[in-house]
């Protein structure tokens, strides 16, 4: 049965190592928004393509313009007409680079909300191990980095991919419509230029990221001297701790370098190829000018062209490097769409008669995926409706994973846990999730008004509601000691709540939700002994045919549950009564032992 | 499309602020000679690429048009032209390329400068400043703030020197070549810098609007990635998606305004340089009928007009760089001015031999100057004694060890050790007389070894000796390395309870006369705590230690107890006799002691 799980978990790993997923599969990602906006597209590249031929006709006026100057046959109504044609035609150019402008890089935006909106809702259905196996920080980095490479691609990327295209066609082939050896001369050193760009950027972005990583480095290094600075003056570590930073700024100052020295390289050298295609045409053009094979508008025309040609040559090594990041970012946020949850959730088998949640564990066992040591092992226990389960064990023992499992977060074999006497492994995952209210020991609060986050759960509940939970766990007068109230913000931005404060909120939480279990894993470790009392207390009488499942190493509470499970390596190694364990098992006698001989004699 | 520089709210710097400049420029007065020399540079550069247009209106005037010259005169004129001209790019490369690292070299030479002195100042501001900023904002003045100065520093300040130079280089040349010509080009100088500034000033919203807007999307991602369990455990999953959307929304209306922003603007400038050709063709061309121009000149004046629109594309940028940069070169030099008040004396005492007697004497103090946090605290450590300190959260306990080490100073009353007042002492020599073990540690990402030492200058088998001696080599010895294990970040992270023994452990290397320690209140591993207790036995049995205690057998351990209630000490004494008064102490021990967990009292 176990091999189930495990096989489905292997599946999945060997997925998300393929790194050399194919184009082919990237494309149904893009082109649906491609086919959406495809008429905003058209437009676009539409107007895109009128530019470029407009701007090549300016060199061909000037031309017509410096030939009549230089032959004497040019009349002052003749520049004033070719002058008036120039503006013109700017003035077009204007508009509709307008057009392409907000069309194209537009899409660009549309087509990265709709990646961004469907990472974001596949996120929200992915299973722990999905979590597992990646940190928030490379989830964020999706989200951030991977989309604007995406977004970059598509929208710069191809509208100067389509512009440099379509110029650098057009522009040679007037120039060797003018003169084909002087286009070969004057040519010549722009595939240079177009490699060094490619090159040279390339090199340019990996050197930067290094600069990232150090300033990174750096704000970390401060930040976590800053968050300690009361130890570094009690240990009087300012000196050292200002070495430490030097010596990091050096090395960010050096990185620093790095990037300046391929800078310094990059952004001369698009003047240094093009005067030097300029040379080209002074030294050979001026030639054929002077023999007349060429007119002099045809000089000044040339060298007008092969400036237009400058931007699309550095365009081309620019648009590589941008495609290909976008590639390498577009198969990243392949694999995260294309990871699916462990945990079956079936859809098809609402059956919502589950009356009495019934808990039937049989042969539990469960291993985290990567890892060889089961966490939990042959775990079997039945618990009926209205009981109140205490769970306690050395930390490791599984009592969180425990929980875990009981919420239905982790994937387990089939047959091993019924709930309501269904596998759970049939049954919907909000069939079971929706029954059970869960308080973790680090609780998660969101940032927003204490209110809202009591109501989490229910977003219906009506203010008397919420106070009611606030009230049933201890938590009213807290509330009711910030400026605000239940409207007072926290988390970052807002009030910081003392940890006690923090379970007890998403207590209150758990409690709205009213649902018929409640498990608390370990969620009262920062709440006073007196207060755990009273929150127990009314658990008992305001709520006492719910199922509480709560870790707890403290004898106290643990002595007023109905049964208490005893967790050790994994394997649940007694169940009883506190009297029952008090005289089975030795490592709840020695904490019992421990928290009660610690009383002073009187 | 580069970003517009960081910003942050309530900017409100003039880029006239001359008394800032100064000040910025004090930074940078040791590098005046590879400044000098960048400025060299800069004329050289400007120089370079001015010539170019001449050299071409040369060789079409006096060799390509001149058909008096014989044939073989002017292909010889076309190549020295070419030669050059080649010279001329070629140097031109070099000299750019000098400019770039040589300043790259000396502003992040200034700002690593800025940055050293910052940090140095912000670590020895007193504890009262800091605890009131924001880590993040002390952070970002370290990071951002300098790093904007250096955008300013190398990207912009100086290319703003070379594009002015080359515009109003560019405007004599045209001037001298033709004046009439040259006056209607010099127009196109105040209308691009309008229109840049106009540009500007609009592009700054929409990039801060698109910024605020992106922060909150990714604070939103943050946090629902972290609380992503709670979010499906609660079946939130729908509402979340569909919060999110809006968040999306906005972004994309935000961005698109800002494209269309773009899309109006930068033709625009394409504009004007599009007429410029126009205005040349069509005037210049009638001053070619009237023979006041050549056409050498005429394309000299093309090329001069194309170099001229080259710079004012990037000026609203760079305008926009500098007014950020200046904004966090005042909010650096406004954190440079806050003086720390808790000082060295200046005529400083020093303490040879320590006994170890510690008094507070009537001390009063308020953390705000009018919620009194100790009221009127008097008590004495005998050299050698051990004392516990005992009382709820907020009553005060954690103060006194803050005036102890002199982080605060009282409003009242006096604080000694063996007779000197704390405040005739220098501070790094009072605190290095109280070793201090605190729950919270700062950790190098180095060796544990490296991590004890610190800056004590103590060897591996002194360490490994007073580890020895205390049973914290127990602890050492669980780590895969031993005392060669990477900790902290990438490396093995430390519990709670191991983190305390460092902190216990980086004390006793000091040796100090004079021991402190602030128990943890989270529950430690049972093998971490039976090390501590050794540990306390161990080191506290020959000094004068005071301990805010949370464990019962470290109390009991104690010669004396403090109760503390409020910032008063209402009880004091021997545990023995405390428990016989049946007083606070009693009440505390039986409330607390009997149902909580683990042999802890008083705890938050």
């Amino acid at each position: 049965m176990q091999r189930v799980a495990q096989q489905r978990s292997t599946s999945a790993e060997t997925r998300s190592s393929e790194t050399t997923t194919p184009l082919s599969s990237l494309l149904p990602l893009l082109v649906p928004q491609f086919k959406r906006h495809r008429v905003r597209l058209a437009v676009g590249f539409a107007a895109l393509l009128i530019v470029d031929l407009l701007q090549l006709s300016i060199p061909q006026l000037l031309k017509r313009g410096i030939d009549g100057l230089s032959a004497g046959t040019a009349t002052p109504s003749m520049l004033a007409l070719l002058g008036l044609a120039i503006v013109a035609i700017a003035v077009l150019v204007v508009l509709l680079r307008f057009v392409w402008r907000t069309l194209i890089i537009g899409f660009s935006r549309y087509l990265e909300r709709a990646l961004r909106n469907r990472v974001f809702s596949h996120i929200l259905t992915m299973d722990q191990h999905f979590f597992s196996s990646r940190s928030t920080g490379s989830i964020m980095a999706h989200v951030t980095n991977d989309l604007t490479a995406v977004q970059m691609a598509c929208g710069m990327g191809m509208v100067a991919a389509a512009d440099a295209l379509v110029m650098s066609v057009a522009a040679i082939g007037f120039m060797l419509y003018i003169s084909p050896s002087l286009t070969f001369f004057a040519l010549l050193p722009m595939p240079i230029l177009a490699i060094a760009t490619r090159v040279l950027s390339a090199q340019l972005h990996h050197r930067f990221n290094t600069v990232q990583e150090q300033f990174g480095v750096l704000t970390e290094f401060a930040r976590s001297a800053l968050v300690a600075v009361k130890l570094s003056k009690a240990y009087t570590l300012e000196r050292l701790q200002t070495g430490e930073f030097d010596k990091m700024g050096r090395t960010y100052v050096d990185a620093n370098i790095k990037v300046a020295r391929i800078q310094g390289v990059l952004f001369p050298a698009a003047t240094l190829i093009g005067n030097m295609g300029l040379l080209a045409i002074v030294v050979f053009g001026g030639r054929l000018a002077i023999d007349e094979t060429i007119s002099m508008g045809d000089f000044v025309a040339f060298i007008t062209y092969l400036q237009m040609l400058i931007w699309p040559m550095m365009a081309v090594g620019w648009v590589a490097n941008l495609f290909q990041r976008g590639a390498t970012s577009l198969r990243r946020i392949y694999l995260l769409l294309d990871a699916e949850p462990l945990l079956p959730d079936h859809q098809e088998n609402t059956v919502s008669h589950i009356t009495a949640p019934s808990f039937t564990l049989q042969g539990l066992s469960f291993t985290y995926p990567g890892t060889s040591s089961p966490q939990l092992e042959d775990i079997s226990i039945e618990v009926s409706q209205g009981l109140i389960v205490g769970i306690a064990g050395r930390t490791g023992s599984g009592k969180s994973t425990f929980c875990k499992i009981l919420v239905r977060l982790h994937d387990i074999a089939d047959g091993a846990y019924h709930f309501g006497g269904i596998d759970v492994n049939q049954l919907p995952l909000d069939e079971v999730r929706n029954r059970i209210a869960y308080v973790s020991q680090e609780p998660v609060l969101f940032s927003d008004t204490i209110g809202a986050n009591i109501s989490f759960g229910r977003a219906d509940a009506n203010s008397s509601e919420i106070e009611q939970a606030a009230r049933d766990a201890v938590l009213h007068d807290d509330i009711m000691g910030f400026d605000n109230g239940y409207q007072t913000i926290i988390g970052e931005r807002g009030v910081t709540l003392s940890g006690g404060q923090r379970q007890r909120l998403a207590l209150a939480r758990a409690l709205l939700s009213d649902r018929p279990v409640l498990v608390i894993d370990d969620g009262l470790s920062a709440v006073d002994t007196q207060t755990e009392h009273r929150i127990l207390a009314t658990l008992r009488e305001r709520f006492n045919e719910k199922t509480v499942f709560i870790v707890s190493n403290r004898i106290k509470l643990l002595s007023m549950t109905d049964i208490i499970l005893i967790f050790d390596r994994g394997r649940l190694v007694n169940s009883g009564s506190h009297e029952e364990l008090l005289a089975a098992n030795d490592f709840y006698r020695a904490m019992h032992e421990k928290q009660m001989n610690s009383e002073p004699r009187d | 499309m580069r970003d517009f520089g960081y910003s942050e709210k309530g900017q409100s710097v003039t880029v006239a602020d001359l008394a800032l400049w100064r000040r910025i420029l004090r930074y940078s007065a040791d590098y005046r000679l590879p400044i000098g020399v960048a400025v060299i540079l800069s004329l050289g550069v400007t120089g370079a690429t001015l010539g170019l247009p001449y050299l071409l209106k040369t060789a079409i005037d006096g060799y390509i048009t001149a058909d008096q010259l014989a044939m073989e005169q002017r292909l010889a004129g076309i190549t020295t032209i070419g030669l050059w001209f080649a010279a001329l790019i070629a140097v031109n490369f070099l000299l750019m390329f000098t400019q770039v690292v040589l300043l790259e070299w000396v502003g992040q030479s200034v700002m690593h400068r800025i940055r050293q002195e910052l940090f140095a100042h912000i670590v020895n501001l007193d504890l009262s400043f800091l605890t009131r900023q924001p880590v993040g904002r002390l952070v970002t003045r370290l990071t951002n703030d300098v790093q904007n100065m250096h955008e300013m520093f190398t990207s912009v300040l100086v290319t703003l020197f070379n594009d002015i130079l080359r515009i109003f280089g560019i405007l004599i040349v045209l001037l001298v070549l033709n004046s009439k010509l040259g006056g209607i080009m010099s127009l196109y100088v105040p209308l691009a810098f309008v229109m840049t500034w106009v540009f500007s000033q609009m592009a700054r919203e929409k990039f801060r609007a698109i910024r605020a807007q992106l922060s909150r999307i990714n604070t939103y991602i943050q946090e629902s990635v972290s609380g992503i369990a709670i979010i499906q455990l609660f079946n939130a999953q729908s509402r979340f998606a569909r919060d999110f959307l809006n968040l999306s929304d906005e972004y994309l209306r935000r961005t698109l305004s800002q494209i269309r922003l773009f899309a109006a603007f930068m033709p625009l400038s394409e504009l004007l340089s599009t007429t410029a050709i126009a205005i040349i063709l069509w005037f210049g061309g009638s001053l070619i009928l009237k023979n006041q121009l050549t056409i050498g000149e005429l394309v000299a004046f093309l090329a001069y007009m194309r170099l001229f629109f080259q710079p004012l594309r990037e000026l609203s940028q760079k305008y926009s760089i500098v007014q950020s940069a200046l904004a966090s070169a005042e909010r650096i030099f406004a954190m440079l001015d806050v003086k720390p008040l808790i000082v060295d004396p200046p005529r400083p005492q020093h303490l040879k031999e320590i006994a170890g007697r510690i008094e507070f004497a009537e001390v009063r103090f308020s953390y705000d100057g009018t919620t009194p946090i100790l009221d009127c605290v008097s008590l004495t450590v005998e050299p050698g004694e051990t004392v516990a300190i005992v009382g709820a959260t907020g009553s005060g306990k954690t103060t006194l060890i803050n005036l102890l080490l002199r982080f605060y100073e009282p409003q009242k009353g006096r604080i000694s050790i063996d007779g000197v007042t704390i405040d005739q002492l220098p501070l790094a020599e009072l605190r290095g007389h109280v070793g201090v073990i605190l729950q919270d540690v700062f950790i190098l990402k180095d060796t544990l070894l490296a991590n004890i030492v610190l800056d004590s200058g103590r060897g591996r088998d002194e360490v490994r000796t007073i580890l020895r001696h205390t049973g914290i080599d127990r602890f050492v010895r669980r780590l895969p390395d031993g005392l060669d294990t990477i900790i902290g970040e990438a490396g093995r992270e430390l519990s709670t309870g191991e983190k305390q023994l460092l902190s216990f452990a980086r004390a006793l290397c000091r040796n100090p006369p004079i021991l402190v320690l602030d128990e943890a209140t989270a529950s430690i591993d049972s093998e971490s705590e039976s090390i501590l207790e050794e540990a306390i036995a161990t080191s506290f049995a020959d000094r004068t230690s005071i301990v805010i205690a949370h464990r019962l057998s470290t109390i009991r351990r104690a010669d004396h107890i403090i109760v503390m209630e409020q910032g008063v000490i209402v009880e004091a004494g021997p545990h023995e006799q405390l428990m016989v008064n049946r007083g606070r102490y009693a009440e505390l021990i039986e409330l607390d002691l009997h149902n909580d967990r683990p042999k802890t009292i008083a705890t938050s």
